[in-house]
C-alpha cells in the first residue's frame, strides 16, 4: 500500500480552521503532480509504433493524475488557499523521495525509460491500494499510514468544518475548462459535499474500491493497470474472482529507446547537442508550471496554454530521447523535469 | 525610428531552428506516392524529425548605446549582461517556410522575448511581430562543419505589447523605454553560422547578434527607414562580387551622426564570426549624384566621414566587438567640413577601400542605392484566401528621409519555383492578381498596395500543393534603369485554392487526405504521438486538434506548423472534430473503393527531370538545395552557395 508519514494525516486531523488544510492540500497538489514526470517518461519512451497498448495504459493512467492535481487546486482553491506551482522544491528533485515520504523510508522515484522492473518495482509502489485484491494485506507499521486514509481524514475535516469554510468568490478561480476533462470528473467545488465527492474520484480512479479493482466498469484503478502491463494480460472477472487473464499485452524489450537514467543539466556538457536540448526541455517544463500555477491563481483561462505547452513538452521529449548522451555512448537523453527559474 | 537610432540594447548567443526538412522537397507533399523512408535523416533531408522551433539559447546583452557612446559592461549600465530569453508561460516560437517553393522567406512565428535580470526578474517582455528573414548572402567563406549553411540573413521587426517593469535601475533601458512609441521595440537579429550536421553540437543551432531600440508609431517595422546600400551578387549566386553584403545607415543631420549597421556586411572565416580583411574601410559621401554604379573613384571624389575599425584576424577580438556593438558603427561627421553637413542628405553614401594599386583612388565596395532612391514593402510575405486583400504598405524614401513619387509594381518571383530539391516543380504565378500598375507615395513616403486574389481561388494549379504563388516587386520610374536592385525585395504571396467546406465532412471524403499529408511532413508527431493519417489514431486527440487547429496562426501551438493550410480547410477541419455522428465520433464515412486506384500526377503538374546538381547527401533538400535549383532553372550551376 502506499505508505505516509502519519503525521501527514495527523496534520489534517488536528486541523481546526479551513487554513490548517492549506499545507496539507498543497502538498497533495505535489503528490498529485510529482507521478506525472516518472509516468510520462516511461510512456513516450516507446519508439514509434511500439508497445502502444503499454503506453496507452500508461498515458490514461498520467491523464487522471493531471485531473486530480486539478481537483485538489480546486479544492484548495475553494476554502481559500493558493495553489504555489512554480516555486523550487515543488517537483521532487528526481531520483528522490515523492511528497510525504510516499512510500516509505528509502523508497525513491527516478526518470527511467519503461521497463516491467520500473512498473513493478516502483509505479505499483505508488499506486498500491490500501487493501490490494484479492489479497488483503495488514497495516503493521504505527508511524505510516495510507494515501488512502490521508484522503479519507481530509474528507471527514471537511465535513467537520462544514460548507463555511466554502468561499463562493472563489469559484470563478476554479478550472473547470470542460474540454479536457468530463463534467462530472471536474466540476466547481462549493461545498463540503463537492469536496467529498471530487476526492471520491481520486481515490477510486487510484486505487479502485474495496471490492473492486475497476474505478468504473471496465477500467481498472492505476494500481491494477499496471498490473495488466506486468501481468501481459488484461484483467477480466472470472467467476472465480479478477484475473489477469484477458487480452494479451504484449511488450517487446526493443521497443524502448535506450535512455540514461536520472540525467541532470549538469550532466552534460554545455554547448553539446544533449545539454542543449535537456536544457530546453527543462525551461519548457517550468513554463509548464508557471503557465500552470497562473491558471490556478486568477488566470483560469490559462489551461488551454498549459494544455499547449504539454503537447509541445512531449514533441521536445522524443527529440531528446533519440539525442545521444555522447558519441558512441548508446544511450541516449532522458528528461530530467529539474526545477530552472525562467 | 528603429533600432539603428539608438538607444540601444545589443545582444549576442545562439538560436535554434529546429525545422523540419521532408517539406523542403515538393515531391513529399504527394500523398499518393510518399515514400515513407523520406522521414529518415538522408532521404528526409538533415533534420526530418525537426520540431519548427524556434527560440533563443544563450543570449545575453552584451553591449548598448546611449547617446551615441557604447556601453559594454555592467559597470556601465545594468543593462549589460541580462539575458534575452524566450516565454516564460508558453512555448517557443516556430520558424516556418512559405511554401516548397519559396524558401527563401522563412518566417518567425509565435515567438515571445523577454528581457531578465541577474536575479531571473523580468525587465520587459514582447511579442515579436511575424517576420520573415531577408538581405540572404553567401556570408561564411569557410564551412566549418560537413553541411554548413554558409548563408546568412537579417529578421527586422517589433516585439509588439511591450510591457515594463516599474523600476529597472538602468539609465539606458530607461532612455529607451522613453524613446518607444506604442509599446512597441524595433528587433535587429543577425543571424549566421547555422549548424546542419547531426553530430555537430551546433546542429539546428546558429549565432544570432542583434539589437534592440526604439520603435515610433507610422515607422516601417521591418527595414530601417534610412539609407540603403545593396550588393550586387555575382551572376547568379549569393556571393557579393565585392565582397560586402548589405549596409543600412540612419542619418542625424542635426547632430552630424551616423549610424552604420555593419550587422550583415562582413564576411565572416567560420561559423563563429570572425571578419575576414576585406581591407581598410571608409565611409564617406560621393561629392556627385552619378546615375550608375561606381567602380573605382579618385580621392578627390568623396568625403570621407570616418573609417572602419572592424577587427580582423584575431577571431576572438572579431566576436567581442561584433558582440559588444552588434555590428553598428557610430560616426560624429561634425568635424568633416562643412560641405558634408550640407550635402549629406543629398548625395550618395559610399564604403570605399583604398585601391592598393593608386594610393590617389578608393574602390567603391558598397554604394547607396541609385539618387538615394529606395522603395520597399514592409510585410513582404502573405498567405490569401481566395477573394482576400493584402493591404501591402510600401515605403519610399530618397536619401533616407520620406519621399513622395511615383512606384510602379509588376510581376517578380525572386528565386520562387522548382522542386525544392534542385529540379522543376509545377509552374507558379499561373492566373491572376488584381492590384494597382502604379501609385504615388504621400509625403511620408507611404503607399498601400491593395493586392486581390481573385474570388474563385488559383484552381488548384499545382496538384497536390494547395494553392499558388505569386511575386509583385516595384520600381521607381525616377530611377534610372539597370540601377542596382535588392534581390530580395518583393512581395511573396501564396494564395490558397477555393473549397467549398460540406456540411458534413467525413474522414474519408475530407479529412484523412489533408492530414495525411501532415502526417507525412511531421514525422515528429505523426511517428511518436498521433498518427494523423489514421482515424483510429486522431479519436483520442479530438480536443487537442480542435484547440490546436483553432488557434491564430501567430498561437506557436497553431495546427499545422507550417502554417500552409488555408482557413477554409482548417474551417472543415474544425467542423469535422465538432460535428460528432450518433457513435460520438466525428464522421468517418465511407472508405474509398479502392487504396491502390490512385491516378499519377496530371501531366500539367509533373516535375520535369531534375538537372543534374552536385549535392552532399544531406543537402538534397533545404535552402542550398533551392538556390541550387533556381540556379540551374537559369543556366549552369554555379559553385554552390
Amino acid at each position: 500500500m502506499i505508505r505516509l508519514y502519519r503525521r501527514y494525516v495527523d496534520k489534517v486531523v488536528d486541523a481546526g480552521t479551513a487554513a490548517d488544510l492549506f499545507e496539507p492540500l498543497q502538498n497533495a497538489i505535489e503528490l498529485e503532480h510529482s507521478t506525472i514526470p516518472p509516468y510520462l517518461t516511461a510512456a513516450l519512451s516507446m519508439k514509434p509504433g511500439c508497445n502502444q497498448d503499454i503506453a496507452g495504459l500508461i498515458r490514461s493512467v498520467t491523464g487522471q493524475e493531471m485531473l486530480h492535481m486539478c481537483i485538489v487546486c480546486n479544492i484548495l482553491l475553494a476554502i481559500g488557499g493558493q495553489p504555489s506551482i512554480n516555486h523550487m522544491g515543488f517537483a521532487p528533485s528526481y531520483p528522490g523521495p515523492l511528497p510525504m515520504h510516499i512510500g516509505g523510508d528509502g523508497f525513491e522515484v527516478g526518470i527511467e525509460a519503461f521497463s516491467i522492473r520500473l512498473l513493478k518495482e516502483t509505479f505499483m509502489r505508488i499506486e498500491e491500494p490500501e487493501n490490494p485484491l484479492p489479497i488483503r494485506v495488514a497495516l503493521d507499521m504505527p508511524d505510516y499510514t495510507t494515501i488512502g486514509a490521508f484522503y479519507a481524514a481530509l474528507q471527514k475535516k471537511i465535513l467537520e468544518l462544514g460548507d463555511a469554510i466554502f468561499q463562493p468568490a472563489s469559484v470563478p478561480k476554479q478550472v473547470l475548462e470542460g474540454r479536457w476533462f468530463p463534467s462530472d470528473q471536474l466540476f466547481a467545488i462549493r461545498s463540503a459535499q463537492d469536496a467529498v465527492r471530487a476526492i471520491d474520484l481520486i481515490v477510486r480512479q487510484g486505487e479502485g474500491t474495496s471490492t473492486e479493482p475497476f474505478e468504473v466498469k471496465g477500467t481498472p484503478a492505476h494500481y491494477y493497470q499496471f498490473g495488466e502491463i506486468v501481468a501481459g494480460r488484461r484483467l477480466v472477472v472470472e467467476p472465480a474472482g479478477f484475473a489477469y487473464a484477458g487480452e494479451a499485452i504484449p511488450f517487446d524489450p526493443d521497443g524502448v529507446y535506450p535512455l540514461k537514467p536520472n540525467c541532470r543539466i549538469a550532466d552534460f556538457e554545455p554547448g553539446s547537442q544533449a545539454h542543449v536540448r535537456i536544457t530546453r526541455f527543462n525551461y519548457d517544463y517550468n513554463c509548464l508550471l508557471n503557465a500552470l500555477h497562473h491558471c490556478f491563481n486568477g488566470e483560469p483561462d490559462k489551461l488551454d496554454v498549459a494544455i499547449g505547452i504539454m503537447y509541445s513538452l512531449r514533441t521536445d521529449a522524443v527529440a531528446l530521447m533519440q539525442t545521444p548522451v555522447a558519441a558512441g555512448s548508446g544511450l541516449c537523453v532522458g528528461p530530467s523535469f529539474e526545477y530552472v527559474r525562467v | 525610428m528603429s533600432y539603428l537610432d539608438g538607444p540601444r540594447i545589443n545582444f549576442s548567443g545562439m538560436f535554434q531552428a529546429d525545422v523540419s526538412t521532408i517539406n523542403n522537397d515538393l515531391k513529399n507533399f504527394d500523398v499518393a506516392h510518399f515514400d515513407p523512408t523520406h522521414q529518415q535523416l538522408g532521404p528526409g533531408g538533415w533534420n526530418p524529425e525537426g520540431t519548427g522551433s524556434f527560440r533563443l539559447v544563450d543570449c545575453v546583452i552584451s553591449g548598448g548605446s546611449l547617446d551615441g557612446k557604447l556601453l559594454t559592461g555592467a559597470h556601465q549600465d545594468a543593462a549589460i549582461g541580462m539575458r534575452l530569453e524566450n516565454a516564460d508561460q508558453r512555448v517557443a516560437g516556430k520558424l516556418v517556410d512559405l511554401d516548397p517553393q519559396q524558401q527563401m522567406v522563412s518566417q518567425i512565428w509565435g515567438l515571445r522575448l523577454r528581457l531578465s535580470d541577474g536575479a531571473g526578474d523580468p525587465v520587459f517582455a514582447g511579442a515579436y511581430e511575424t517576420a520573415a528573414f531577408t538581405n540572404l548572402w553567401k556570408r561564411q567563406l569557410n564551412a566549418s562543419a560537413p553541411n554548413d549553411q554558409q548563408l546568412a540573413a537579417v529578421y527586422t521587426s517589433v516585439l509588439q505589447g511591450v510591457t515594463w517593469r516599474a523600476h529597472v535601475g538602468s539609465a539606458l533601458l530607461d532612455a529607451l523605454r522613453a524613446a518607444s512609441e506604442d509599446g512597441a521595440l524595433s528587433i535587429n537579429m543577425n543571424v549566421f553560422g547555422y549548424g546542419r550536421d547531426p553530430s555537430i553540437p551546433r546542429y539546428t543551432l546558429g549565432h544570432v547578434i542583434g539589437s534592440i531600440g526604439p520603435h515610433r508609431a507610422g515607422s516601417p517595422k521591418h527595414f530601417v527607414m534610412g539609407r540603403q546600400m545593396i550588393p550586387v551578387m555575382i551572376s547568379r549566386t549569393l556571393t557579393p562580387d565585392r565582397q560586402a553584403g548589405y549596409l543600412a545607415c540612419a542619418v542625424d543631420e542635426g547632430a552630424k551622426r551616423l549610424s552604420a549597421d555593419f550587422g550583415n556586411v562582413l564576411p565572416i572565416k567560420s561559423a563563429d564570426g570572425g571578419f575576414t580583411d576585406i581591407g581598410r574601410l571608409v565611409l564617406a559621401v560621393s561629392r556627385d549624384d552619378p546615375d550608375a554604379r561606381l567602380d573605382k573613384v579618385p580621392a578627390a571624389a568623396l568625403a570621407v566621414l570616418g573609417e572602419i575599425a572592424y577587427p580582423h584576424g584575431d577571431p576572438a577580438r572579431s566576436q567581442q566587438w561584433y558582440a559588444q556593438s552588434a555590428g553598428i558603427v557610430e560616426l560624429d561627421y561634425g568635424a568633416a567640413g562643412d560641405w558634408v553637413a550640407q550635402n549629406i542628405g543629398q548625395r550618395p553614401l559610399l564604403l570605399c577601400k583604398p585601391d592598393g594599386a593608386d594610393p590617389g583612388r578608393y574602390q567603391v565596395v558598397l554604394q547607396e542605392s541609385i539618387h538615394g532612391l529606395y522603395v520597399r514593402a514592409d510585410q513582404f510575405v502573405y498567405r490569401l484566401e481566395p477573394g482576400d486583400t493584402a493591404d501591402v504598405d510600401f515605403y519610399c524614401t530618397r536619401f533616407g528621409k520620406p519621399c513622395a513619387t511615383t512606384v510602379a509594381f509588376g510581376t517578380q518571383l525572386g528565386m520562387m519555383g522548382g522542386d525544392g530539391v534542385g529540379g522543376e516543380g509545377p509552374p507558379i504565378n499561373t492566373g491572376k492578381l488584381e492590384y494597382a500598375a502604379q501609385m504615388t507615395t504621400d509625403a511620408a513616403g507611404h503607399a498601400r498596395l491593395q493586392i486581390h486574389a481573385p474570388a474563385a481561388g488559383p484552381g488548384n494549379p499545382r496538384g497536390y500543393i494547395d494553392g499558388q504563388l505569386y511575386g509583385v516587386g516595384c520600381t521607381l520610374p525616377g530611377q534610372p534603369a539597370g540601377s542596382p536592385q535588392n534581390i530580395w525585395d518583393f512581395v511573396s504571396l501564396l494564395v490558397f485554392d477555393r473549397v467549398e467546406v460540406p456540411a458534413q465532412p467525413t474522414w474519408h471524403a475530407d479529412i484523412q487526405p489533408i492530414l495525411q499529408q501532415y502526417a507525412n511532413l511531421y514525422p515528429i508527431m505523426s511517428r511518436h504521438l498521433i498518427d494523423l493519417g489514421d482515424y483510429d489514431s486522431v479519436l483520442p486527440h479530438v480536443r487537442i486538434l480542435e484547440l490546436a487547429f483553432s488557434l491564430p496562426r501567430d498561437n506557436p501551438n497553431h495546427m499545422p506548423v507550417t502554417r500552409d493550410l488555408s482557413d477554409a480547410k482548417r474551417q472543415m477541419i474544425l467542423r469535422w472534430l465538432r460535428q460528432p455522428g450518433p457513435d460520438g465520433k466525428p464522421l468517418k464515412g465511407m472508405a474509398p473503393p479502392s487504396a491502390t486506384a490512385v491516378p499519377a500526377p496530371a501531366p500539367d503538374t509533373a516535375p520535369a527531370p531534375a538537372p543534374a546538381l552536385a549535392l552532399e547527401p544531406l543537402q538534397e533538400a533545404g535552402k542550398t538545395s533551392f538556390v541550387l535549383g533556381y540556379q540551374a532553372r537559369q543556366g549552369k550551376p554555379e559553385t554552390q552557395p
